[in-house]
C-alpha cells in the first residue's frame, strides 16, 4: 500500500483544478477518489506521477472536464422532462388561447382581449424561452447555440410587437421592425451559409431561409408605407374640412331664417356652452395632431395633415382635455333631457362616440363632435318649423 | 463479461440507492469498489458517471452528506434521506418489473435451477 505525502495530495487537486473541474465538491470527491485507487493499487515504492497519470486517463473519454460538464448539465436539467411536458402544454395552450381570441375577436365577443394576450404571452414568455433551453441543449456548437439564441430573440420580439401593436400600447412598431432586422439581417445570413455549406443540411435550410423571408416579406406587405399614410392623412383632412364648412354653413343660414325667433337654442346658455365645448375639443385634436389651433385649405402645401394618433393618448397628456370630454358628456345627457325629452321624440337625441369611446382615432372624433353640432342644428330647425 | 456503458447509465441511480440502503454510508471509491465486488468485476462504474449521478441525487434532495477529513483531503459520505428511502423502493421495484418485461419482449429463457 502506497502512502501519498501532503506535495502529492496538492499535486493532484491541482491538476484536477487546472483541467477545468471548478466545482469544489466535485474538486474534493475525484481528489479523494484518485487517492483512494492510488493508496489501494500502487505499490509502496511504485512512480507515483506516472501511475496517476495513466490512472485519471481512465476517468475520461477527452477531458477531465467532461464529469464536470456532465454534472452541471444533470443539475441544471433535472428537470429537463419536467421542462419538455411544460414546453408542450405550454405550448398547446397558448395557441388555443389564441386561436379562441381570434374567433371571438372577428364575433366580436367579449374575452377576446384576455385570450389573445394570455395566448400571446404564454406563446412569449413560456413556450419559446423554454423551446430555446432545450434546444439549446442538444446543440454542441457555440455558433449553433448563438443562432438558436437569436432566433428565440426575434420570435418573442416578433410576438410582443404584434401583441403590444392590436392592444394600441406603446413601442410596438419598434419591437416589430427590430425583429424584422435581426431576422433578415442577423440570423438569415448566418443561418444561410451555415446550413448551406453542410450538404446534409442544404435543402432543409434553403427551403427554411425561402420561407423565412417570404414571412418577413409577407409581414412588411401589411405595414402601411409612409406615402400611403399621408395619402390617407390627406383624404382625412379634406372630408373633416368638408364637414366643418358644412356644418358653419348650415348655423349661418339657420341664424338666417331664425333672426326674429325666440326660439333659438343656441342662444341659450346651456346649448351655447355645448357648443363651445365640441368647438375646444375639436380645437385641441386638431392641436395635438399638427401643433397648431386650426387647420386651413391650405394643409397641404404646408405639409401637414391629421394623423390617426388616438384620443385617449392625448386624454393622458391632457388633463383638461379630460375634463373637457366629461363636461361634454354631461352637457349631452343634459340637453337630451331638457329638449329632447320635453319635445316628445321630435328631436333628434345627441350621440357623439369621443364621449364614451376614448379609443377613437383623431379624425373619427373630430367628425363625431361634428355630427353632434350638427344634430343640434337640425333640432332647432325642427323647432322653428313646428311653431 | 464487462456490460456496455449504456447498459450501465439506466440502471446507475438504482444501484446507487439500493447500496446505501443497504449500507447506511458510502463514499465515491467505496461504491466503485462494492459493485466491482459484488458482481465479480462484472459492473465497472466509471467515475465519470457516478459522480455526476451522486451530485444529482444530492440536488433532488434523494441523498444527504457528511463530510470527514481524511488527513488533507475532504471525504464526503453519502446516505439515504427519508424521501430518498422511498425513491430506492420505487426505483428497485420499478426496475424488477422492467426485468420481467424485458423478459417478455426479448423471450429470454431464465434458466434458474
Amino acid at each position: 500500500m502506497y502512502c501519498l505525502n501532503e506535495k502529492q495530495i496538492d499535486f493532484i487537486l491541482d491538476d484536477i483544478r487546472r483541467n477545468g473541474v471548478e466545482l469544489e465538491d466535485l474538486q474534493s470527491n475525484l481528489l479523494d477518489h484518485i487517492c483512494c485507487i492510488i493508496e489501494q493499487e500502487l505499490e509502496e515504492n511504485g512512480d507515483f506521477e506516472q501511475f496517476y497519470f495513466s490512472t485519471i486517463k481512465k476517468f475520461y473519454k477527452n477531458e477531465l472536464r467532461e464529469i464536470e460538464e456532465e454534472t452541471i448539465s444533470l443539475l441544471t436539467f433535472k428537470n429537463y422532462y419536467v421542462m419538455k411536458k411544460t414546453m408542450l402544454v405550454s405550448g398547446v395552450i397558448s395557441a388555443s388561447l389564441l386561436t379562441l381570441g381570434i374567433i371571438l375577436k372577428f364575433l366580436h365577443m367579449p374575452g377576446a382581449a384576455v385570450g389573445i394576450v394570455l395566448g400571446i404571452g404564454g406563446m412569449s414568455f413560456v413556450f419559446l424561452p423554454l423551446l430555446f433551453l432545450l434546444k439549446i441543449k442538444e446543440q454542441k456548437e457555440t455558433k449553433n447555440k448563438v443562432l438558436i439564441g437569436l432566433g428565440t430573440f426575434a420570435g418573442i420580439l416578433m410576438t410582443l410587437g404584434i401583441l403590444f401593436k392590436i392592444m394600441f400600447w406603446p413601442g410596438a412598431n419598434m419591437m416589430a421592425l427590430t425583429s424584422l432586422l435581426i431576422l433578415l439581417f442577423v440570423f438569415l445570413p448566418v443561418y444561410f451559409f451555415t446550413g448551406f455549406r453542410n450538404p446534409e443540411t442544404k435543402v432543409n435550410t434553403v427551403v427554411s431561409s425561402i420561407l423565412i423571408l417570404t414571412g418577413c416579406g409577407l409581414f412588411l406587405t401589411l405595414v402601411r408605407s409612409p406615402a400611403g399614410s399621408k395619402l390617407m392623412g390627406i383624404q382625412m383632412t379634406k372630408d373633416y374640412l368638408i364637414n366643418e364648412k358644412i356644418l358653419e354653413n348650415e348655423k349661418r343660414l339657420l341664424m338666417q331664417s331664425a333672426a326674429a325667433n325666440s326660439l333659438v337654442l343656441q342662444n341659450k346658455p346651456e346649448v351655447k356652452n355645448l357648443n363651445q365645448l365640441c368647438e375646444d375639443i375639436k380645437q385641441k385634436i386638431v392641436f395635438f395632431e399638427v401643433g397648431t389651433n386650426t387647420i386651413g385649405e391650405d394643409f397641404e402645401s404646408k405639409d401637414i395633415w391629421l394623423g390617426d394618433g388616438r384620443v385617449d393618448k392625448y386624454m393622458n397628456e391632457d388633463q383638461g382635455m379630460q375634463q373637457k370630454i366629461t363636461a361634454l358628456r354631461d352637457y349631452v345627457k343634459n340637453y337630451n333631457a331638457n329638449y329632447v325629452a320635453k319635445a316628445g321624440g321630435k328631436l333628434m337625441p345627441l350621440h357623439s362616440n369621443v364621449i364614451d369611446m376614448y379609443q377613437l382615432r383623431s379624425t373619427e372624433a373630430l367628425n363625431g363632435i361634428i355630427q353632434l353640432q350638427m344634430c343640434i342644428l337640425q333640432n332647432e330647425r325642427a323647432l322653428i318649423l313646428g311653431n | 463479461m464487462i456490460y456496455s456503458s449504456e447498459l450501465i447509465k439506466g440502471t446507475l441511480k438504482t444501484i446507487i440507492l439500493k447500496l446505501l440502503k443497504d449500507n447506511k454510508r458510502m463514499y465515491g471509491y467505496e461504491i466503485t469498489q462494492r459493485v466491482k465486488e459484488l458482481t465479480n468485476d462484472r459492473i465497472h462504474l466509471t467515475e465519470g458517471a457516478l459522480y455526476p449521478s451522486l451530485h444529482a441525487l444530492e440536488a433532488d434532495g434523494i441523498l444527504t452528506t457528511e463530510t470527514e477529513y481524511i488527513g488533507k483531503r475532504v471525504r464526503k459520505y453519502y446516505s439515504l434521506s427519508p424521501k430518498g428511502k422511498n425513491v430506492s423502493k420505487e426505483k428497485i421495484s420499478e426496475f424488477a418489473d422492467f426485468m420481467n418485461t424485458m423478459k417478455f419482449l426479448l423471450d429470454i429463457k431464465t434458466d434458474i435451477a
